[in-house]
């Protein structure tokens, strides 16, 4: 009784809100409402549904250096140069041939007959444009510092660019041509001189990969479908509609591909849900080598004994950076806390890649990869350290996933497991906590490496040169010369033999202490086949069928 | 967010410029006022954005040289004094130019049309839980006043305010979505769905309208499922509060003069109540009302957040992580002009109302 | 997050005339009769409470008391650290569900939820603590000086305390916790920049209600005679300010202290909390207690999720008792023959 009015006035709201859907959908009626018919996405067979929770910032190359616009852009844009399926190495995607005709003269010559999906012709003047363009934005988040080396590009007629490079024979040049800043766009849609929007893109239809993309609501939702003349490396797309849903958490994804809404699922699960699925019998969980790297960082200036401490010692300095090599059960921290989404990794060059060695596994811990305190303790006895260490490490919350805590809370412990550090664990968000490592506040720190392409230099050049990304205090001329070489050496053999002498140089000086690698992880239904995660840590839709 | 938690809306300023100038002339003024709110907010999120960081450090800070990184700070202008990088922005708003994301180049005002009818229907959602569960639950209670049904429904309200918003969600979602399967995880739609409604030509971004208007029930059905959860952990925080309200002001009511003159004529407690006590009573919550919409607007950054709703709220705590501070600024500014418009509704409804608010 | 009730009650204005209990002089006198600890604010409600009232109110502060207990005893109580990994018997297991061993079972960390739950107390005792001090402080503070002095500070405070008050809270204790901590989610910094942040938010209530009050007092005749005769107005001014306010001050302590427990929360569940080998915190167990939820893990986050809902519960159960006690038409009236003559008659005057 009490409630009688609440009904009436309950009844009128809904009586208003119907009138009002009436009104608006009797204006409906009269608008072609597409999308009825070949919308529905599931059922033929054709099409096939993707989830990720990764995070698209722009689809053009030029303002985009992360994982998630990248993946997207793979599928799309066509590369000069790129990984065939199941290889690190690059080969010539919509080029005929590519090779360096001079030192400094890196000449490619396109396949005949290139066209985007919206009809214009693809030729030499829209690799100008492309490599100008990136050159000429430059933009804050863009990938344009990766052409370092590059000086001019050249047009001598439709088929042929001539790259000059600044350095000689830089045997880099063709991977970073497979790079973020390497997808080739359509002069007649994007803009010289600024970013373009992602719709003007869609618009405009400017792609030429495996796939186009049909419709785009960004971070929700891509529709992809073949794109018929794409005539580059890669094998013409298996499935003719891929869509992309993206996720906002983890948790929607997995429970997405577990009930069957979704038939992929790649990018980002969380180990917990992993483990979850990996049990679950209507799931398939295909597993592959991945790029990133998770390593510690010591600053030789202001680690126990650095050069900037008031007892600097460099042996003792690097007793203690091999005490904690010994000390860190990689197993532990890849079972227990990453459920085998990170694998234990005993090298600066992950697996995968052509010139990964594992030097750290016989030189520390127990010799098969476990740890070994003993070891540890009678290293910082040699030394004459009075035990234990004191620590200072310190770790992101915020930057490499949420399973940082749990991952720096376990090396706290290892490295105190015996007594012989006495670890004091801290955590800053990222901004300052960049900022500051740079400083050289932190004795030791955690860090994480995503390549710009599939190639050992990439993690290599930017750690162990003199001038490195890490400003650590590290030096050591041997390793310096042998990565500048190897960078220039034509001969396969030789190369890869100069890669692994330069790890097994930083393996001994320990300026970094690598310990995960971080696996591709795709969970798919079962009937979902053509899933590659290979070391060209590029996830292609286009190998995907049913 | 304490926007709401006086009633008195911030007239103390407003009072004193009025004088004893009409009602027009109080208007005015508390309309003008809304620009200096406004104006501060923004400022206010300027110098505080520029101190937590900025977006490139953010996103590539981990793989560059301090050089690089600083030459690319420089490029973007960053280095500049912050007056000037304040003047200038200030002066791009002055001109209608909200700018453009840093992290992923977008209009800001695009942004906001976009995200705003998400963060819209989320916030009607929630007003229709919380009048349909408040005003019954708050005229039940005063009517049994000092009762065990009043002590639990008060107990009640304040669970609904005490529980955060996002615990609500972890147990809804727990409860709902992974026990019963009733419900989806989080989002707006499923992807079929969504697909067939940006095709629409002259979508309004409002999915259910979108929706009603291809007169499919399987996606009305999608949309709403999908809607369910986030609109019950919003519409309760704030029903907690209208069924407080409602009790109060009946009870108040109920003590007035004219009602005992009722009572006295010897009319039932239940027709009292429904009859003499109700409308009265709703007044206060038309102006309170107005306030939890702003309210909500708050509320939703951590409901979005926890459903994964695509809506403003959801847009700003991402570009807050990203720190991308000229999408963080305009996304607020929005809020800010919203709120402060609703707080000037609402001080102009209370004016109307009782000419005793204007001094 | 609101407050669920209507302001006109929850923070009351120190509306001119309106006397009740709150006038000084009545509740002057009628204290002067009963023993010093009788008169202490809250026991002084709660012996004037009765039925259903009383009820809540002392369920609301048993609720508190529980939560005191558990924060000052935490080392006593919690069986385990809350940053514990492992003890003589191992290595603790990963979202173990509960157990003798482990009651309310162990998080994807490998943390005891128990332990967690109970330091967790800990943590959310200092910051409220902390937030409402300094709100009180420079609210008051704040308050005095703005009323007082009148003229543009006056009105450039007012007019920023709207400002704030216009500002998502959170979203403001985000900003202003990223610029104390400096990033850093220690313990001490991660307490300090919740109560902070809490506190830049919290101060325009105080300061609404101080000010008004000033402003109200600053006319009275009896100040400017107080001037006459050679007393400091500052100090008048504040000493009658806090007797007034104290009829509405501790409302707002309650709701400042229930929002600074939420928004601590709030902080730690989207991470720019305190991390978890510092401290417990309970908004950031429930964060990664999330992904928990698809897997159908439900102990790890309806614990601390608990604990949050119950304290402020608790603190709520105890302000809104006070503030039903001090609004004469809520009060449930006892027996007239038991209310005091005087106070029956100042009560029908209000109401």
């Amino acid at each position: 009784m009490a409630f009688s009015g609440h009904r009436r006035r309950a009844f009128s709201a809904v009586a208003l809100t119907a009138s009002l859907a009436l009104v608006l959908a009797s204006c409906a009626e009269t608008e072609n409402i597409d999308g009825g018919g070949d919308g529905g996405d599931s059922g033929d067979g054709g099409s096939i549904a993707i989830g990720t929770t990764d995070v698209v910032t722009s689809l053009d190359p030029a303002g985009s250096y992360d994982n998630g616009s990248f993946s997207v852009q793979n599928q799309v844009y066509p590369f000069l140069m790129n990984t065939p399926y199941g290889s690190p190495d690059v080969e010539p995607d919509i080029a005929e041939s590519a090779e360096f005709t001079e030192p400094t003269q890196y000449t490619v010559t396109l396949k005949e007959g290139l066209t985007f999906a919206n009809g214009n012709e693809l030729t030499s003047s829209d690799v100008k444009f492309t490599f100008d363009r990136q050159l000429e934005i430059a933009d804050p988040n863009g990938p344009s510092s990766l052409l370092y080396n590059l000086d001019s590009v050249e047009t001598p007629d439709e088929q042929t660019v001539v790259f000059n490079l600044k350095s000689e024979d830089d045997q880099t040049f063709p991977q970073i041509l497979s790079s973020p800043v390497g997808p080739i766009v359509d002069e007649d849609v994007f803009s010289p001189t600024e970013l373009t929007p992602s719709e003007d893109i869609v618009e405009g239809d400017a792609f030429a990969g495996q796939y186009a993309i049909t419709d785009y609501t960004e971070n929700e939702l891509i529709r992809y479908e073949a794109f018929e003349d794409y005539q580059g490396l890669l094998d013409a797309a298996e499935t003719d509609v891929i869509t992309a849903q993206y996720f906002t958490e983890e948790t929607q994804l997995k429970l997405a591909v577990q009930e069957g809404d979704i038939d992929l699922a790649f990018r980002n699960l969380s180990p917990t849900d992993l483990g979850d699925l990996r049990e679950d019998e209507n799931v398939t969980v295909h597993d592959g080598p991945g790029g990133e790297i998770r390593y510690m960082v010591f600053d030789f200036n202001t680690q126990p004994f650095g050069a900037e401490t008031e007892d600097a010692d460099e042996e003792q300095a690097l007793a203690v950076r091999q005490a904690a090599a010994d000390l860190l059960d990689r197993e532990a921290l890849s079972e227990e806390i990453y459920q085998g989404t990170y694998t234990p990794l005993y090298s600066y060059v992950p697996e995968g890649l052509t010139g990964a060695a594992e030097p750290l596994l016989e030189m520390y811990g127990d010799g098969e990869g476990g740890p070994d305190a003993e070891a540890a303790a009678s290293k910082l006895e040699e030394a004459g350290i009075e035990t234990p260490v004191e620590l200072n490490l310190q770790y992101s919350p915020d930057h490499y996933g949420n399973s940082s805590d749990e991952e720096y809370a376990m090396i706290e412990s290892q490295l105190e497991s015996d007594g012989l550090f006495e670890v004091n664990l801290q955590s800053t968000l990222w901004d300052t906590y960049n900022a500051e490592r740079v400083e050289g506040v932190y004795p030791a720190y955690q860090l994480g490496w995503f390549p710009d392409y599939s190639d050992a230099d990439n993690y290599l050049s930017p750690f162990f040169l003199e001038e490195n990304f890490l400003v650590n205090g590290y030096s050591n001329q041997e390793v310096n010369d042998l990565i500048l070489e190897q960078a220039s050496t034509p001969d396969e053999a030789e190369r890869e033999e100069m890669i692994t002498q330069a790890q097994e140089l930083v393996a001994e000086d320990l300026s970094t202490l690598p310990y995960l690698q971080g696996a591709q992880v795709a969970v798919s239904a079962n009937d979902i086949e053509g899933v590659t995660l290979d070391a060209s840590f590029k996830f292609r839709y286009a190998s995907l069928t049913r | 967010m304490t926007i709401a938690d006086t009633a008195t809306p911030p007239t103390a300023a407003a009072g004193k410029t009025s004088g004893g100038g009409g009602l027009g002339r109080y208007i005015l003024v508390r309309f003008l006022l809304i620009i200096p709110t406004v104006f501060i907010l923004v400022t206010l999120v300027f110098f505080l954005m520029r101190v937590v960081g900025d977006p490139i450090s953010a996103s590539v800070g981990g793989r560059l040289t301090p050089d690089q990184l600083n030459a690319r700070l420089a490029e973007a202008g960053y280095d500049r004094p912050v007056l000037v990088q304040y003047f200038e922005y200030i002066g791009q708003i002055f001109t209608g130019d909200f700018g453009r994301t840093l992290t992923d180049n977008r209009e800001i005002s695009e942004i906001l049309v976009t995200y705003g009818t998400g963060t819209l229907e989320l916030v009607l959602y929630s007003l229709v839980v919380a009048l349909v569960v408040g005003i019954p639950l708050g005229r039940f209670a005063a009517y049994r006043r000092d009762q065990i049904p009043d002590a639990l429904l008060r107990i009640f309200a304040i669970l609904c305010y005490a529980t955060p918003v996002f615990f609500a969600a972890l147990l809804l979602k727990l409860v709902f979505s992974v026990w019963l399967g009733w419900f989806p995880l989080g989002g707006r739609a499923s992807t079929s769905t969504q697909l067939v409604l940006d095709r629409i030509s002259g979508s309004t971004g409002i999915n259910i309208i979108d929706a009603l208007r291809t007169g499919r029930w399987d996606l009305i059905s999608d949309v709403l499922a999908h809607a369910v959860l986030p609109a019950v952990a919003l519409g309760l925080l704030t029903a907690g509060v209208f069924l407080r309200l409602v009790r109060t002001n009946l009870i108040g009511t109920l003590s007035m003069d004219y009602v005992d003159a009722a009572r006295s004529r010897g009319v039932r407690e239940g027709r009292l109540l429904r009859k003499h006590a109700y409308k009265p009573a709703l007044i206060p919550i038309i102006t309170v009302m107005g306030m939890q919409i702003a309210l909500m607007l708050g509320g939703a950054i951590l409901t979005e957040t926890a459903f994964g709703w695509r809506g403003l709220g959801f847009q700003l705590a991402q570009y807050l992580g990203a720190r991308d501070f000229v999408a963080v600024q305009g996304i607020v500014a929005l809020l800010a002009v919203i709120v402060a418009l609703t707080n000037f509704a609402v001080d102009v409804l209370a004016a109307l109302i009782d000419p005793r608010v204007r001094y | 997050m609101s407050v669920p009730t209507d302001a006109n009650s929850t923070v009351p204005e120190p509306v001119e005339g309106s006397v009740a209990e709150a006038d000084p002089l009545v509740t002057g006198e009628a204290r002067q009769r009963e023993p010093r600890w009788k008169r202490l604010p809250v026991i002084w409600q709660l012996r004037r409470s009765t039925g259903l009232q009383r009820g809540m109110l002392i369920a609301g502060m048993v609720l508190c008391a529980v939560f005191l207990i558990a924060a000052v005893f935490a080392p006593l109580i919690a069986p385990y650290g809350f940053n514990q990994l492992s003890d003589a018997g191992g290595n603790f297991p990963r979202q173990g569900a509960p157990s003798a061993q482990f009651w309310w079972g162990t998080t994807v960390g490998g943390y005891d939820v128990f332990s967690r739950v109970v330091w967790g107390a800990q943590t959310a005792v200092l910051t409220v603590v902390l937030a409402v001090a300094l709100s009180i402080f420079l609210g008051i503070a704040l308050g005095l000086v703005s009323g007082y002095l009148g003229g543009w500070l006056d009105r450039i405070l007012v007019t920023i305390a709207d400002a704030i008050y216009a500002f998502p809270s959170l979203l403001l204790a985000i900003v202003v916790s990223i610029m104390i901590s400096g990033g850093e989610s220690g313990f001490i910094s991660g307490i300090l920049a919740a109560a902070i942040s809490i506190t830049v938010v919290f101060v325009p209530q105080y300061f609404r209600v101080v000010r008004a009050e000033t402003v109200r007092l600053k006319a009275e005749p009896f100040v400017e005679s107080a001037r006459v005769l050679g007393a400091s107005t500052p100090r008048i001014l504040s000493r009658h300010v806090l007797r007034n306010a104290t009829r509405s001050l501790p409302l707002i302590i309650t709701l400042n202290a229930s929002e600074a427990i939420l928004t601590l929360a709030g902080l730690g569940f989207l991470g720019f909390g305190i991390n978890p080998t510092a401290a417990s915190e309970w908004g950031y167990d429930l964060n990664r207690a999330i992904s928990d939820v698809a897997g159908g893990i439900w102990w790890t986050g309806v614990f601390p999720g608990a604990a949050i809902v119950l304290l402020v519960l608790g603190i709520t159960l105890v302000g809104e008792s006070l503030n039903d006690l001090s609004d004469p038409r809520l009060r449930i009236r006892r027996r007239p023959k038991r209310v005091p003559r005087r106070t029956a008659t100042a009560m029908k005057g209000a109401a």
